[in-house]
Formats: C-alpha cells, sequence, structure tokens
C-alpha cells in the first residue's frame, strides 16, 4: 500500500513542493529512506520510529520504504520528520484521508513525538500559493512567520498525536491569522537613534546624504571617534522597510534560522556587522549546503565592514558581483543558486596601522610603507563603489560634554524619504531607484549642472586633479544634495560640498 | 576441545527451543541448512514466519550471548532466511529474525533466557 503526504522545501530562498510517500511491504522489517536525503533526513529514521512509538501507535514491523520526491532534488533539515511519520501510518490505514491531502506537512519530531520549529516556513508559504496549495500545518512556533502569508490557511500543532487526532476530525486545531501590517509597525521601532551621538555634525550630513541617495560610505577615522557608532544608526534615517521588501528579508531571515519564534516579520532594515575574520562563503553565501551570507542578510539594510583593511583581500573581492547586481550567484554541481543581496555598504577603517595619522592630538608612528601598504589592502575595484568618504575626526572635549543634543532620527527620515520620493518619481520609467545607481549615460541626463556649477567642477578637476572615476561620484552625490535641497538642478553649493566628500582621494591616497 | 563447544551449543540450543515452545512459538525446523549457513531454528509465532539464531554462553567475560551475532554473521542469517523463502516460494509473508540468548551456569543449566524479537533489520 502507498500513501502520500505533501510537503515542501527551500532551495536557496525559493521552495519547492515535495511529495512524501510511503510504501509498505511484508519481508524483513526495514525502513528506509530515498530522494537525496542529507543527514539530518537519515537520522530521521530513528526520530520517526520513536515518535510514532511513543505517540501510542505501534511501529509497523515490515518493509517500510520512504520517497521524497521530486528524487532528484537534495532534501535538508529535518522538517520532513511529520510528512514521513504521516506517510507510514497513512499506509497503515491510520488517517482518514481528506485533511491529509488538502494540507501541506511541515515539522520536525523529537523522540517523545513533539513538534520542534523548522527553517524556511514563511517561503513554504509563499510559494504555496503558486502550487495551487492553501493549507499548511507548521509547528506552532513557525506560525506566526507563515501567517502572513493571507491567502494560505496556517494551522499550528505541538505534537504528532495532536496532528492525527486534528486529521481524524477527533480534535481542532489553531488556526493563526495574522494581520502583517500590524505586525510589521510593531517590530519597526529601533531603540537607538542618531540623537545618542554627541557631536559630529558634518558626519551626520554624510550619512544623510548616503541615506538619501542610497550611496555607499567609508567613514576613516581614530580609534574610538564613534564610527562604529555611527554606522549602526544608520538604518534608523532610511526609509521605513515596505511590505515587499520585508517579506524579501524576512524570507531570507528566515531560511537562514534567524527569525525568531512569534516574530512574524522584519520590521527594520536589517544591520549586518561580520567580523574582519569572517570567510567568504560566510560573508556572500555558499558553503557544502548553501546558506544565505551576510550580504544577503543585509538585504534592504545595511552592511557594515569595520576595520575595512584587515577583512582578507579575497574576501572583499567576492563583495564585487553583488555590489555591482544586487545579488550573488552561487553555483554547486547539483545546482545553481541566486540570493538577493542589496544593500548599503559602509566601510570603516583607521587611516593608518596605529590609528592615528590625522590626528591632530596623537602621534603617528607609522612609517610611510607601512600606511601606504595599509591602505593599498583595499582594492581598487571596492572603491570605486564607495561614492561617500567621511572623516569622523577625535570627538572635542567640548563637544563630549555639550549638553545640547543633535537631531532626532525622524526628523532626518523625513528629509531623506522626501528626498527619495523626487528619486521615484524621478526614475519612475528606469530599471534603477536611487542615484547611486546612476550609469554615466543617464547622469548626462537627469543631472544637470547650471552653469556656475559646471565652473566649480571643471576648477576642481584641473586644480584637484579629479580622476574621472571620482567625477562622476561628485556627480551622482550632487545630484542627492540637490534632492535633499528641493531643487531640479545642481548648483554650485551642491557640488562644492559634493567635493568635500572625496577629500580622502588626496589626502591619503595622494 | 572442540566436542565440548558442540555440545555447550547443542545444550543452549535445546534450553531454547524449549523456552520458545513455552512462548508459543511452534518450531517447523531445526538447524536447516542452506547454501548460506545453517538456520537454528525456522518457526512460527502469531502469524509471522520467525527464523531463530541461538547464542550459548558460559561465563559472561565475553560480553552477552546477543553480542555476538555480530554484523556478519546477521548478513549470513538474512541470507539464508532468503534462501529458505525462496525454496519454498514465499515471496509476501511477513517475517523477522529474532535471537535466543542463552548464560549457562556451571551445572551446564540456564542461568538467564532473553529473547530479542525482531533483532536484525534490513538495511540496504
Amino acid at each position: 500500500m502507498i500513501a502520500k503526504v505533501y510537503s515542501s522545501c527551500v532551495i536557496g530562498i525559493n521552495p519547492t513542493e515535495v511529495v512524501v510517500e510511503a510504501d509498505i511491504s511484508p519481508g524483513l522489517p526495514a525502513f528506509n529512506i530515498v530522494g537525496l536525503p542529507d543527514t539530518a533526513v537519515k537520522e530521521s529514521r530513528d526520530r520517526v520510529k520513536a515518535a510514532i512509538k511513543n505517540s501510542g501507535f505501534s511501529f509497523p514491523l515490515k518493509r517500510i520504504t520512504v520517497n521524497m520526491a521530486p528524487a532528484g532534488v537534495k532534501k535538508e533539515g529535518a522538517a520532513f520528520d511529520l510528512p514521513m511519520a504521516l506517510a507510514i501510518l497513512s499506509c497503515e490505514e491510520l488517517l482518514k484521508t481528506d485533511k491529509l491531502d488538502s494540507f501541506t506537512f511541515l515539522g520536525e519530531l523529537s523522540l517523545d513525538g513533539k513538534l520542534k520549529p523548522v527553517r524556511g516556513a514563511l517561503p513554504v508559504a509563499i510559494g504555496l500559493k503558486n502550487f495551487g496549495r492553501n493549507r499548511l500545518l507548521v509547528p506552532k512556533e513557525n506560525a506566526r512567520e507563515a501567517a502572513v502569508v493571507k491567502e494560505v490557511e496556517i494551522f499550528s500543532a505541538q505534537s504528532l498525536r495532536d496532528v492525527v487526532d486534528f486529521i481524524n476530525g477527533k480534535a481542532d486545531l489553531k488556526r493563526e491569522l495574522s494581520d502583517p501590517e500590524r505586525i510589521l509597525s510593531r517590530n519597526s521601532r529601533y531603540r537607538i537613534d542618531f540623537n545618542d551621538v554627541k557631536g559630529q555634525e558634518h558626519v551626520k550630513r554624510g550619512l544623510e546624504v548616503a541615506a538619501a541617495g542610497g550611496h555607499n560610505v567609508l567613514l576613516v577615522g581614530p580609534p574610538g571617534s564613534g564610527k562604529s557608532m555611527l554606522a549602526k544608526r544608520l538604518p534608523t534615517i532610511l526609509s521605513e522597510i515596505t511590505m515587499d521588501e520585508s517579506l524579501e528579508t524576512s524570507k531570507i531571515h528566515s531560511v537562514a534560522g534567524l527569525l525568531p519564534p512569534n516574530k512574524g516579520l522584519v520590521g527594520t532594515r536589517p544591520f549586518r556587522a561580520p567580523h574582519h575574520t569572517i570567510s567568504d562563503a560566510a560573508l556572500v553565501g555558499g558553503g557544502i549546503s548553501p546558506m544565505p551570507g551576510e550580504i544577503s542578510l543585509a538585504h534592504n539594510g545595511v552592511l557594515f565592514l569595520d576595520e575595512l583593511p584587515e577583512f582578507k583581500r579575497n574576501v572583499l573581492e567576492v563583495l564585487r558581483q553583488p555590489l555591482e547586481d544586487g545579488s550573488i550567484t552561487i553555483s554547486r554541481v547539483s545546482c545553481t543558486l541566486t540570493y538577493p543581496a542589496k544593500f548599503m555598504l559602509v566601510g570603516a577603517m583607521n587611516p593608518c596601522p596605529c590609528g592615528h595619522f590625522t590626528d591632530p592630538k596623537r602621534e603617528c608612528h607609522c612609517s610611510p610603507i607601512q600606511i601606504q601598504h595599509y591602505l593599498s589592502k583595499i582594492s581598487g575595484p571596492l572603491l570605486d563603489r564607495i561614492d561617500i568618504h567621511l572623516e569622523v575626526p577625535r570627538l572635542k572635549y567640548e563637544d563630549l560634554t555639550d549638553k545640547r543634543r543633535g537631531e532626532f532620527s525622524e526628523k532626518i527620515r523625513e528629509r531623506v524619504n522626501k528626498a527619495r520620493s523626487l528619486q521615484k518619481e524621478r526614475y519612475r520609467s528606469e530599471v534603477m531607484l536611487f542615484n547611486a545607481h546612476l550609469e554615466p549615460r543617464e547622469m548626462e541626463k537627469y543631472c544637470g549642472m547650471d552653469r556656475e556649477s559646471e565652473e566649480l567642477l571643471k576648477l576642481a578637476i584641473l586644480e584637484l586633479g579629479i580622476s574621472a572615476r571620482a567625477y562622476d561620484k561628485i556627480l551622482k552625490v550632487s545630484r542627492t544634495i540637490a534632492d535633499l535641497d528641493g531643487k531640479n538642478t545642481i548648483e554650485a553649493h551642491h557640488i562644492s560640498e559634493a567635493i568635500s566628500y572625496r577629500s580622502l582621494d588626496r589626502n591619503l591616497w595622494g | 576441545m572442540g566436542r565440548e563447544k558442540i555440545s555447550v551449543g547443542r545444550t543452549g540450543e535445546d534450553i531454547a527451543f524449549k523456552y520458545l515452545r513455552k512462548r508459543g512459538y511452534g518450531i517447523m525446523h531445526v538447524n536447516y541448512r542452506t547454501p548460506f549457513g545453517e538456520i537454528d531454528a525456522v518457526a512460527k509465532h502469531k502469524g509471522w514466519l520467525v527464523f531463530v539464531e541461538v547464542k550459548t554462553r558460559t561465563s559472561a567475560s565475553f560480553g552477552p550471548p546477543s553480542l555476538a551475532v555480530t554484523p556478519i554473521k546477521q548478513r549470513h542469517i538474512i541470507k539464508s532466511a532468503y534462501a529458505f523463502l525462496k525454496m519454498r516460494r514465499l515471496f509476501d509473508i511477513d517475517w523477522r529474525i529474532d535471537v535466543v540468548s542463552v548464560m549457562l551456569n556451571s551445572a551446564g543449566g540456564p542461568q538467564s533466557i532473553e529473547l530479542i524479537e525482531n533483532a536484525v533489520e534490513d538495511i540496504y
């Protein structure tokens, strides 16, 4: 006799349907699982057997074969425990078929028959719509996450016994209802604020410009000047995450196991700050069974690389594709996965190995060769993607003790939002969204300057020796500054501010 | 020495078969020979066809008798069982392998008897 139970798994972050079948035949008792199971799935044998026995059923002493179709797709994780157990019980004719067929099941089983949470419940729920299925049964801890998908009925259970009784109509299970908008707004409060940072008004302005135009930033300054503190607060001045963006980001976090139970949706823009000893696979994604990397976890948010020159060079190299395309493609023998990775990059570094090169108060003990070597660790192509350089000076004593505080993030965000709406309107028929993504041809079209600014820019090129690359960046950043100013044509003071964000071109990289 | 060993085994088997009969096993064959080895007993129990392997020990110093059913031995038992089934053309029946583990005391009588149902499962 054969039984079929519907389930699902996630490849990358894309859901795919899995049908778990069980066949029971007479013969020497055996229990085998086929369909490219990974180790966790292979271990299901022992979990399923114990869970069935400990739920008050007898485990059939027969030849049991469990197949997970499609057979060519690698099955990972323990989420198939529940569908397997149900398939075996169904073979033994212990289950009524109407609910069994209309639901999709996910769940890990512990030895005593309890259901344990799984990863990827949200993308599975989203995918069900496309498979023409509309009922999902998940462990209790995954219910809230899956329920944001309104088109699918989400039920949750705590044990195998509960699921069996539900299927046979002997008991009810809780249907999880959700109000995604309310969850989103409830989860969107930040615990930190720009107001927390004393002084550094110039840097705050620079970050405001970066936020408005989506420009990548490099913060340079001595240790303790507040680079990390400022970077951490950048998400608070970015525009609020939209429902679509949140769904995308939540999917990725769900797959990575980073969506806490009962959270539902990611409401604040992600801020990821990997340590500089990180490997390339952990940064961009991959590994033996591919998982999303830090850049994908930072999707729709900020990736902060503190101590930028300390990162391994090959690790920084792999950032090129995602910074260019907004996604990362990971190739394996069995499949090719593409993860989204659209993020704002913020790098931070000291101006030299000892950190005090540009510090007026402390002396720098580094030799020119040391400084040269230190700075050259950051490749040209990476620097090329960074539009704004901000010097973060050591805080002056007056600033530290100043009772007055800077603006609240909310105020700054209002201006950022206004500038972003201008860009959205301007680029509505184009493929990119923000000024940072402008290509040279588009710059001609959208970055109109008045005569004064053209003169100023020409002067800057001649006098300051600004390269063609820097010219493009200055133009893009000027466009953003003009947007913040509510002006359509770029004016001279916009240009001069933008030029100030390239000061490091000359100071450090000579 | 060889003869002693054989008689220990035979004693254990006798004890085991008596025990099985008491437990409701209908023993059909004893020491059944197949091209792959000998099956100690072929029995019927509650509708199941059971192939029984008996292991006897006189001292516990080498571990419990059941441990003597090594993976290699298990494969032999499985192969022998299949040979039996093929010869009798019994393809669609429920069957299993049980192990009876007998510990003998110094007088040659049973000190403990343990029956392990479904002792050997198929893993392919």
